[in-house]
């Protein structure tokens, strides 16, 4: 395997540091199912899922975030359809814990927690 | 120089076919008693990465690591990576890094709190496992 060593990128006109694409980069992210047993469908530097209870996951880095001041984004059907049926706000769902090693997350219907077939999570930061 | 973790977890998953595992960790966190058994689900492109070998690092990087503050730099992502490891030896390997070590080395009490199961003997019957103990 071959490495291109260079500081910037240019398509001609516009030129950016290679630091742009390397930190601008997912460092984490999984798509998976909360349904039955918990499975991972695909995902980059995820070690493991825990399945908490209902509608709770854990989700471990396999290598860490540099602070646990690291961005995300979470999606949930909320539903055990992977179709995307509930757009209200009171379908959602959110991070509980978050460290350099692990996030939590919590995934809702209107009233109670839920099991979602579509479960999604992409970490942005800087790796340890 | 090794390279980053994070740069061999890339590039394995570029030439690896994900491994689902026939196994699952159930347990419980003696820190939480009322909550239902957790159950681990190993990452399908962790597993084939641990299976191939040259890709993770020695797990008692990972351990050592639990004590340096954030933002310190960390052993774990350039250390020398390790052999392949058998299924059964990735699954301790992982409960070791994803596991809180009061379930898996300080617990004293006489209870089992954690198992190593088939994933067939994992119920999904969500009512029923939400309120799940391990049998002794």
């Amino acid at each position: 395997m071959s490495t291109l060593n260079v500081s910037n990128i240019t398509d001609g006109t516009t030129t950016v540091g290679t630091s742009y694409v390397v930190n601008g980069s997912a460092k984490a992210w999984v798509n998976s199912t909360q349904v039955g047993t918990h499975t991972a469908r695909d995902s980059l530097n995820v070690s493991s899922l825990t399945d908490l209870g209902t509608g709770r996951t854990e989700i471990t880095f396999s290598s860490a975030m540099n602070n646990d001041d690291w961005a995300g984004s979470f999606y949930t059907t909320a539903s055990s359809l992977e179709t995307s049926i509930n757009f209200a706000n009171d379908y959602a769902g959110g991070f509980g814990d978050k460290t350099t090693t692990t996030v939590r997350t919590y995934s809702y219907t209107a009233s109670a927690a839920v099991d979602s077939a579509i479960h999604d999570v992409i970490i942005f930061g800087d790796l340890a | 120089m090794t390279k980053h973790l994070w740069e061999r977890l890339l590039e394995a998953k570029s030439r690896l076919d994900p491994v689902q595992s026939k196994y699952r960790v159930v347990f419980e966190d003696p820190a939480t008693p009322d909550e239902p058994a957790k159950v681990l689900v190993p990452d399908p492109n962790w597993m084939a990465a641990a299976l191939a070998g040259d890709i993770l690092p020695p797990i008692d990087t990972y351990q050592r690591d639990r004590d340096v503050p954030d933002g310190q730099p960390k052993e774990h992502p350039y250390a020398e990576p390790i052999g392949p490891m058998t299924e059964e030896e990735a699954i301790e390997y992982l409960i070791m890094k994803d596991i809180c070590p009061s379930v898996w080395r300080d617990y004293k009490g006489n209870r089992t709190i954690m198992r190593i199961v088939p994933v067939e003997l994992i119920p999904t019957d969500r009512s029923f496992r939400n309120a799940w103990r391990l049998a002794a």
